[in-house]
């Protein structure tokens, strides 16, 4: 409980965004695989944490302000409901525009008694970053996590949608190695296969 | 008694995830029973099996199955607790990444004896190659007509869908996990007596059969070699049948899932497991960070089973089984369980909101070297006012610890409070302080 979450400033999430002086920026396949979600639920808010996947994508892996009020006005939810809900959950970017990869850090029992706070301080020590912080060039993003139960692979850490552990120096290295050369960003990747996930393959 | 294979038998064959390979190894023989057996025999053949819910509560499955309404008044629905969160369990994961065939049976099989036509899976958002897995188990069994309208002829229909959750250890709890798939802040509610069961008013308030990934993944095998042939495995223990999957892991030198039948002693599970690492055996958190730990003594005299756990003050929780050698602080780790639950708790209740911060302020204080007379009874104290004052078990799950920790270790609280400083001396030690 040392470290404190960087919350963004109030500039970055301007209140509720007029319906008006939204800019929707869905695509086209997004709009399709949302209206592909409504068909899975009676109501149109059990929609609201898939929306809020499709929109983590389409917004570039950050749930700005506008992008939660798209998600408000295309299921005619209320903002605040909206924004309730996302800033619930720990996997939506709401706090803070996240960089092009995610490092997620499982912290927790088995990973802690097996030595991942040695893992985080070589983070530091090579990226310059801790929990909740971006590096300068927005390369990367460095977040210490609960359990991701991988246990058996600990000290384990999340990238994007996979797992690697259980990790060391070396492990790291080429792992950072990789990302650095890896030109998609893994945060929108992870939210794309999170909504296909939920998509079945016969959907328009 | 060694490994039980009924579940795990062909995890990891890769053929276990096509609808080929699974029909081939004797998939599908359970569902293609249980369409030409009436609806209440297949209810009674896992009330014989004795199945119970393998997500840590361990309910009898059969009632929740029973509980539905026999006449259809409105919808009905079946509801998959893959949400698996329980530090050191990953049992839910090997089982949806290598047998998501026997989830998407198991689920239609329900769905068939609770007269359900829809099934929704909520599976953690970080699970990402268990919901791929699952995901083409579902379009390849609507493509065989195993899934959808008119099932194989039968004339039950049934959809399945998947629902990704968003980072959330509450939501593992099942009224929240319901929230959670209406749309909500993952935040339980409350429960019977207060509140109707899920069998009378769950999602949407609609009739819910709600049950965890491997109790799902029993039925297939339940149906298609008999109530009677399950309920045989595990026979020497007081109430607790079939077979168990542990996800052994922390100090051990092969971890890994491990499924055994009820009945297993802790040792010989530890002893599959490759044995303790990096030095002797200190203590055993045998089902899940929630679950009270025990020490070496009750680990040897500990036999698996849901009333025999109970005999060494433990349960068999979710099965996340975490030994740990003699060079780990118990302190340290009691910290680092007080700092998951205060963060992982939604904020609903304030025993719970407030207690587990507090909890980790105590310990921070003492970690710190500024432990005080008295600090022992004051954790207590706060834990034991956690324990039962919230709506859902969560509160609970902080509180145990912490309790345990105290019954079972006083003289390693004592000591640090003291002294300023761990009677375990170790590398680790170094790293794991905060």
């Amino acid at each position: 409980m040392s470290d404190v979450i960087q919350i963004g400033s109030p500039t970055d999430r301007p209140r509720a965004p007029r319906v008006e002086d939204l800019t929707l920026k869905f695509s086209d396949a997004a709009v399709a695989e949302l209206e592909e979600l409504k068909t899975h639920y009676p109501d149109l808010k059990s929609c609201i944490l898939p929306t809020l996947w499709i929109a983590q994508r389409e917004y570039e892996g950050f749930l700005s302000g506008e992008a939660i009020a798209e998600v408000a006005h295309r299921l005619n939810r209320a903002f605040a409901e909206v924004e309730g809900v996302a800033t619930f959950y720990t996997m939506y970017n709401t706090a803070h525009k996240p960089g092009k990869h995610k490092l997620e850090l499982c912290t927790c029992l088995s990973c802690h008694v097996c030595g991942t706070y040695r893992i985080r301080d070589l983070i530091k020590q090579k990226l310059g970053i801790g929990h909740g912080e971006t590096t300068p060039d927005g390369m990367f993003t460095m977040e210490e996590v609960e359990c991701l139960n991988a246990c058996d692979r600990a000290p384990v850490m999340q990238v994007g949608d996979s797992y690697y552990g259980p990790m060391d120096e070396a492990g790291l290295d080429a792992l950072l190695e990789k990302l650095r050369k890896t030109p998609e960003s893994t945060v929108i990747q992870m939210a794309d296969a999170i909504v296909k996930a939920q998509i079945p393959a016969g959907a328009k | 008694m060694g490994e039980c294979k009924v579940l795990l038998e062909h995890a990891g064959n890769p053929k276990y995830t096509s609808l080929e390979g699974y029909l081939s190894l004797g998939g599908y023989a359970g569902l293609n029973k249980a369409l030409g057996m009436e609806k209440q025999a297949v209810i009674d053949e896992v009330k014989t099996s004795g199945l119970r819910g393998r997500g840590g509560a361990g309910f009898p499955t059969w009632i929740k199955w029973n509980g539905l309404p026999k006449e259809r008044r409105g919808p009905q629905y079946v509801l998959c607790n893959a949400d698996e969160g329980e530090p050191g369990t990953f049992k839910d994961k090997q089982l949806l990444e290598q047998c998501p065939f026997l989830l998407v049976e198991g689920m239609t099989i329900a769905g068939y004896a609770t007269n359900s036509d829809k099934g929704y899976i909520y599976i953690r958002a970080e699970f990402l190659d268990g919901a791929r897995a699952v995901r083409a188990a579902i379009d390849q069994a609507y493509a065989k007509g195993y899934l959808g309208k008119n099932i194989r002829g039968s004339g039950f229909d049934f959809d399945l869908y998947i629902h990704m959750g968003a980072g959330s250890y509450e939501c593992g709890e099942e009224t929240a996990l319901m929230s959670s798939l209406m749309g909500e802040r993952g935040m339980p509610r409350l429960k019977f007596p207060h509140a109707p069961l899920p069998v009378v008013s769950g999602i949407w308030d609609s009739p819910t059969v709600i049950n965890n990934v491997e109790t799902y993944s029993c039925a297939p095998f339940i149906i298609s070699r008999g109530g009677e042939w399950y309920a045989s495995m595990g026979a020497t223990t007081k109430n607790s049948r079939g077979t168990k999957i542990f996800s052994v892991c922390g100090h051990v030198n092969k971890p890994g899932n491990y499924e055994i039948e009820f009945g297993t002693t802790l040792k010989e599970l530890l002893e599959l497991a490759g044995g303790i690492k990096g030095g002797a055996l200190k203590f055993c958190v045998p089902g899940g960070s929630s679950v009270p730990m025990i020490n070496a003594d009750s680990v040897n005299q500990a036999v698996i089973g849901y009333e025999e756990m109970s005999e060494v003050k433990s349960m068999v929780g979710s099965g996340g089984c975490m030994f740990f050698n003699e060079h780990t602080c118990v302190v340290t780790y009691i910290w680092r369980t007080a700092v998951f639950y205060a963060n992982e708790s939604c904020g609903k209740c304030t025993p719970c909101r407030e207690g587990t911060k507090w909890l980790v302020q105590i310990l921070e204080r003492i970690l710190a070297g500024g432990g005080k007379e008295g600090d022992a009874e004051l954790l207590k104290d706060v834990a034991s006012q956690i324990d039962g004052r919230s709506f859902c078990p969560l509160g609970d799950a902080a509180a145990w610890p912490p309790l345990a920790a105290l019954r079972v270790f006083p003289e390693e609280f004592d000591y640090f409070i003291k002294h300023g400083k761990s009677m375990v001396q170790s590398d680790a030690q170094l790293v794991m302080a905060p």
